[in-house]
């Protein structure tokens, strides 16, 4: 059957298209400056044909060390993530097959902590890792991060675990599985899926997060969203070295998402065991 | 002490008091059905014993164990659930091995007894499959595979059949049946299918608002029910009960008198002492239900003959009944032998 093309079907798919460049334009107005001189950078109307230049990326290498952000932006990820896993898996277990009767106010007010801003809890965080020493060490980036994404992570988890019919456990339990079997052998590979993007989207936040990182680690602890902010400060500003700047620290967060996102989306929809 | 022992069971959710009090001794190889209404209490019951529902009060003790505070994984019972519960990340081979693996049986002997289960059930060419590719019927028996591969000291159903469509169900409660005959292994059943209870059962607990009516074997509580619960709950179509003052020669306090459809003849009006019309006449081949209303229509009561009748409706007939047939019941509905 030839498939039938009409006007509304044309005009809505350009709408998408619109919409879609317009979200996408500010990153490739990002990903264009990033290979332009300063000065390319700066001219107004933009310049849209020049030759490409990597000036920028080693200048960017060579000024800050791109490796140790990157490391930083690594270990503080993963850390938090698995942290935050170890915490989160039994809270919401526990929140989705032993519920009381507080269950749903203790999932309410976690939430209403994410409402607070964040600036709000700066000065006695601040105050607490100053005091044990920890001010710009990574330890202290992995906690905050931790405690920044637990919430959420609790919250994912909990939906995702709610959606397992408990029966199946209890069915694991009359076989005799305690409780290290009953996670190890049926809530883990049944909530794989769950687990797996809850991990991913906290790693990508953890990933993404400045506020923290760059009040509380700037210097020895700092993270890639911490080198992007020092090429908006003191000496001006350097629009080319900014975006390369930018492009560097994003770079590897879009390249694992894109491959984590076939998991992502699977993680999404696994609930659905009958 | 009996295999499986109750003792004052009871269980509270919230202010809910869901089993009130139950007192229930279950014999070594014994098929006991539960059985009653909907909310009577007879999952929650199971479950304790199961070990999925603490114990409020009361004790519980098997083998001559104390389990009441047992882990459910630690009571070596089996149990059939009403969804399956299979577990959907394993195959039918998995599935059915998961107890023995944690029992650290060796992989030998697990094949064994899969591979025995598997054909007893008419699932050997499943055993690779998951549960989602696999009909009502077939996830049925592989919950089943689950549970008598492990020969637990007892296997519990709660409401296996109700999934299954009406062919099914009766094919699979046959299946059950044989099973037990051939395993020998104390079951408890849950149901609110009385012809299941009356089938499968050495004995029948009767529930009803969380506690026990009566218990007994199913002849029993058909020929004899303690109360008018049972009496009513037990037997399709139901007993009829019928006000005293019509039988000139019931015992003293009765207030109510139960027939059952089969105990009535329909005679000549003429020559009877109850008559009454027909209101509706259903022939079934092998017996046929006339529903005839008596008492100046103010009441319905059904008739079952192993004939067939070419009475209509709207006609006057007469009715008879065997008087030692008859349960007479007090104030209380309790029955008055
Ligand atoms: N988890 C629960 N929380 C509160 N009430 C419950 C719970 N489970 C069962 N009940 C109540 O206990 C009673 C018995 O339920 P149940 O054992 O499921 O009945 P049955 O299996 O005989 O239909 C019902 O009144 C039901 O509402
Ligand atoms: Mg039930």
């Amino acid at each position: 059957m030839a498939k039938r093309i009409s006007y509304s079907n044309i005009l809505r798919t350009l709408f998408a298209w619109l919409i879609a460049l317009l979200l996408f334009f500010p990153l490739l107005f990002l990903i264009i400056t990033a290979f332009k001189t300063e000065l390319q950078a700066i001219a107004v109307p933009s310049i849209w044909s020049f030759t490409p230049t990597f000036e920028n990326f080693s200048e960017v290498q060579d000024r800050s060390d791109y490796a140790n952000y990157a490391i930083n932006s690594i270990i503080t990820s993963s850390a938090s993530t698995l942290l935050g896993l170890l915490m989160a898996v039994p809270a919401a277990y526990s929140m989705a097959f032993a519920p009381t009767r507080r269950t749903k106010d203790i999932l309410m007010w976690m939430l209403s902590t994410k409402m607070m801003p964040a600036v709000g809890a700066l000065i006695p965080i601040y105050v607490i890792f100053q005091s044990f020493g920890m001010l710009d060490t990574l330890g202290a980036l992995t906690i905050i991060f931790t405690l920044m994404n637990l919430p959420i992570m609790v919250w994912m988890l909990y939906s995702y675990f709610k959606d397992i019919p408990f029966e199946i456990i209890e069915a694991a339990r009359i076989d005799g599985a305690g409780l290290w079997e009953e996670f190890r052998h049926v809530l883990l590979p049944i909530g794989m899926g769950g687990i797996a993007s809850t991990g991913l989207l906290c790693f990508v936040m953890a990933w993404n997060e400045a506020f923290w990182a760059l009040n509380l680690g700037s210097a020895n602890a700092g993270t890639l969203a911490t080198m992007i902010a020092s090429y908006s400060s003191p000496e001006g500003l350097f629009w080319a070295k900014l975006s390369a700047a930018s492009l560097m620290a994003i770079g590897p967060i879009v390249v694992f998402g894109w491959f984590s996102q076939k998991q992502l989306v699977q993680g999404m929809t696994f609930g659905a065991v009958k | 002490m009996a295999f499986l022992h109750l003792n004052k069971v009871e269980k509270y959710y919230g202010n809910v008091h869901a089993i009130k009090g139950i007192d229930l001794a279950i014999e070594k190889g014994e098929f006991i059905v539960f059985v009653g209404p909907s909310g009577c209490g007879k999952s929650t019951l199971l479950r304790m014993i199961a070990g999925l529902e603490e114990i409020d009060k009361g004790s519980l003790h098997l083998d001559g164990k104390d389990i009441s505070q047992t882990h459910p994984s630690k009571r070596d019972l089996a149990m059939v659930f009403q969804s399956y519960a299979l577990y959907p990340h394993m195959t039918v081979t998995e599935n059915m091995s998961f107890a023995l693996k944690l029992a650290k049986e060796s992989s030998a002997v697990i094949k064994q007894k899969v591979n025995d289960a598997a054909e007893k059930l008419d699932l050997t060419q499943y055993l690779d499959r998951t549960p989602k590719e696999l009909s009502g019927g077939q996830r049925q028996r592989v919950a089943i595979g689950r549970a008598i591969v492990r020969s637990p000291k007892v296997f519990l159903f709660d409401e296996p059949l109700s999934n299954l469509d009406a062919a099914l169900r009766g094919q699979t409660r046959v299946e059950i049946a044989h099973l037990h005959r051939e395993l020998e292994a104390t079951s408890i059943y849950v149901t609110h299918d009385q012809v299941e209870a009356m089938t499968l059962a050495d004995r029948v607990v009767v529930m009803q608002a969380g506690v026990i009516e009566q218990v007994g074997t199913p002849m029993e509580l058909y020929d004899y029910p303690a109360n008018k619960f049972v009496a009513q709950f037990i037997g399709m179509p139901s007993m009829n009960i019928l006000p005293s003052t019509l039988f000139r020669d019931a015992p003293y306090h009765t207030t109510e008198v139960g027939i059952r459809p089969e105990h009535f003849k329909l005679i000549a009006p003429d020559q009877a002492q109850l008559t009454g019309e027909i209101e509706m006449v259903e022939a079934l081949g092998n017996e046929t239900l006339t529903h005839i209303n008596i008492n100046d229509q103010s009441q319905q009561i059904i008739v079952r003959q192993h004939q067939r009748s070419q009475l209509k409706p709207g006609q006057k007939v007469g009715l008879q009944w065997d008087t030692p047939k008859l349960h007479y019941f007090d104030d209380q509905g309790l029955v008055i032998r």
